[in-house]
């Protein structure tokens, strides 16, 4: 058992507030990542809950426990930080063992601990290495492997993965989802990649200027955006908004940016005539033979298992991702389909989601 | 092809020129070195000769018949086992003590929040602005209040006085400089101030230290004025003072005098080249990446 709760979490520096109240449940076992852009006080919450910053307002308990006042070795946490923080002049078990040697375990203990974290990372041939001597990617790992060691109830990550390769990112990510299947340890994990975070989270938290806009599962918030700006943020190529209106007395025509008319399968009742903000991924839309939505080619990018197009359709640009291959030179005309597409509309003055 | 012999050509263009600047430099830095070498041959090749030797040849001459003698008899001259034993306890004392008082007023100076922080360092700062002679006559009353004229803390506290300052200084810069993780790191690994102060800042200030522990030696073992004020008792002096009274109180014996010179500033050498090799930089590489 080890949940955590973040209950009308507040944080000001001086008068400058950063956080304005933040609630958040995490279930024992689960891996949750806030994402958000940079400045919106993910490390900061990260922080707090780790107890290397105080707290202005609100509670944080660790297994039902507050632990607002508590020291943050006696909240039974482990954190691996952005530049990992590795204790330079120790050797790589030395530095996993740092904390169990505080603890006062006695010499075969740290061992044991040590050397089964490193069989977990694959660290035994670096254990009597320094920092120094190590690559980026083997640091992270003896970064992780300090928290394993010490067996927390939760493990705090603030942006790991980001001083890596590209390839070794992906890498990571994976160890990372496996190592958690692995030992099913509670981790809050911090990044602003929105990739990892729905590649690796059970559950995820936007955030957005100290505030949360959207916590869901991954797909939920893919499928189910609340806002314009969580839609935005998830997904790569990011979702198209185009300005619509909603058309007829039940609602079921979109007008899309002057362009043309597409039914929509639910109709919105009582909205004729609303300005809407109109939400379409990228591969929702297809290429119709003739009676779709004209538009003009811009770019095409093929990236081999995909083809990446930058249409205009009426005044606004937007990105098509097609699962084949097209042959299309900028300049030509095609027609959109959005046949079972899947329409995010939203009110275009809340840039909240419209209710039917 | 051609885009490899081109930059082969270029590099055969390039290598004399660069060639010339480090020629240059070497033959500057030899210049400098030998500059600097010069006073010290001067001063061991004297202090081998006999005093009409030093007369007779020139002052770089190697001396032909080497007269050790000259250090026994400097040595008793000097009344050296009285300076240098005291020279020996006070240094021993002081530098150890006050590096290490320095660096705990320096890491709480960089690394823990508390209010006045700001003020206490700029006092600090202050300290390290006055010259001490401006100081040594009120040091003196001070000291003589105290009853502590002609003994060990009678030196030894105004020597920390005066040397703490500046290194707290140049120390909590240094410390300020220490990624904040790697302590955050260490607290939630269960360690106290004092835990990281010793196991994690003072591990990785090992350059730093070894630097200001040199440079406060050789201060300390070659401090003349504030001896001379506060040690009157010829019992209490240390080697500065008895060198000083070498000069003025026997007839001019050159080759002793060089000879108590270089016992004087022998163990300054050993020390630096005992923690010379401390000299490393880049400790803290490997511990972040930034
Ligand atoms: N010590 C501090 N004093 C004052 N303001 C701070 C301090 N630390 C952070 N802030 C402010 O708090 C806000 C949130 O910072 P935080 O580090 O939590 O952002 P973040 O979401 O982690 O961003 P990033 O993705 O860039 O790491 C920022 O606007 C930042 O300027
Ligand atoms: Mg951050």
């Amino acid at each position: 058992m080890s949940t955590v709760q973040i209950r009308d979490v507040r944080k000001s520096y001086g008068a400058h507030p950063v956080l304005h109240g933040v609630d958040i449940d995490i279930a024992d076992g689960e891996f949750v990542i806030l994402v958000g852009p940079s400045g919106c006080g993910k490390s900061t919450l990260l922080r707090m809950v780790a107890g290397l910053e105080s707290i202005t307002g609100g509670t944080i308990s660790i297994d039902e426990r507050v632990v607002n006042g508590l020291e943050p070795k006696d909240r039974d946490i482990a954190m691996v930080f952005q530049n990992y923080a590795l204790y330079p002049q120790m050797t790589v078990a030395q530095n996993m063992g740092f904390a169990l040697e505080l603890a006062g375990a006695r010499k075969e203990e740290i061992k044991r601990k040590v050397d089964h974290a490193a069989g977990i990372l694959g660290l035994e041939p670096l254990l009597q290495r320094k920092p120094a001597q190590l690559s980026g990617g083997q640091r992270q790992r003896v970064a992780m492997g300090r928290a394993i060691v010490r067996d927390p109830k939760v493990f705090l990550f603030d942006e790991p993965l980001s001083n890596l390769d590209a390839k070794l990112r992906v890498k990571m990510r994976a160890e990372i989802k496996a190592l958690h299947q692995r030992l099913k340890t509670t981790i809050v994990y911090v990044t602003h990649d929105q990739i990892e975070a729905m590649t690796m989270a059970d559950k995820i938290v936007v955030m957005q200027g100290g505030h949360i806009e959207q916590i869901g599962t991954p797909l939920e918030l893919y499928d189910h955006p609340k806002n314009v700006f969580v839609a935005g943020f998830l997904g790569s190529p990011a979702m198209n908004f185009l300005d619509g209106v909603i058309i007829g007395e039940d609602g079921s025509f979109l007008e899309l940016g002057g362009a043309g008319r597409v039914p929509l399968a639910n109709g919105y009742r009582n909205a004729d005539g609303k300005s809407v903000i109109v939400g379409v991924r990228p591969e929702d839309i297809g290429i119709a033979e003739a009676n779709g939505i004209p538009a003009e080619v811009i770019v095409v990018e093929p990236t081999g298992s995909e083809t990446h197009l930058a249409v205009r359709l009426g005044g606004q640009e937007i990105i098509v991702v097609l699962r084949s291959r097209v042959s299309l030179a900028p300049g030509e005309q095609v027609h959109l389909s959005f046949e079972g597409a899947r329409f995010h509309v939203f009110d275009k003055e809340t840039q909240e989601r419209l209710q039917r | 092809m051609t885009m490899m012999s081109a930059s082969i050509h270029a590099n055969t263009l390039e290598k004399p020129q660069r060639d010339w600047v480090l020629v240059a430099l070497w033959a500057t830095l030899a210049l400098v070195a030998l500059i600097w070498v010069a006073p010290f041959v001067f001063i061991v090749f004297t202090s081998l000769k006999s005093n009409a030797a030093v007369m007779s040849s020139s002052a770089f001459a190697p001396p032909v018949d080497p007269k050790f003698a000259n250090y026994s008899g400097a040595w008793d001259r000097g009344r050296f086992n009285t300076t240098f034993f005291n020279s020996v306890i006070i240094t021993a004392i002081k530098v150890p003590l006050g590096l290490f008082i320095s660096a705990m007023a320096a890491y709480a100076l960089a690394k823990i929040e508390f209010a006045g922080r700001k003020m206490l360092l700029l006092a600090i700062l202050f300290g390290t602005m006055i010259p001490f002679q401006v100081m040594l006559a009120p040091l003196f009353t001070l000291v003589n209040g105290l009853h502590l004229i002609d003994t060990y803390p009678g030196v030894i506290l105004p020597y920390l006085a005066f040397g703490i300052p500046y290194q707290v200084f140049i120390l909590q810069s240094f410390f300020r400089g220490i990624p904040k993780e790697l302590s955050e790191a260490a607290r939630i690994d269960g360690a106290s101030h004092f835990v990281i102060f010793r196991r994690i800042f003072l591990p990785v200030s090992l350059p730093v230290l070894a630097a200001l522990l040199i440079l406060d030696f050789v201060s300390t073992w070659n401090e003349f004025a504030m001896a001379l004020v506060l040690l009157q008792d010829r019992d209490m002096w240390t080697l500065p003072l008895g060198l000083s009274a070498f000069q003025g109180q026997f007839s001019r014996d050159y080759g002793q005098l060089n000879a108590a010179i270089v016992m004087t500033v022998l163990p300054a050498a050993i020390v630096y080249l005992i923690f010379q090799r401390y000299f490393v930089s880049g400790l803290t590489s490997g511990a972040v990446k930034g």
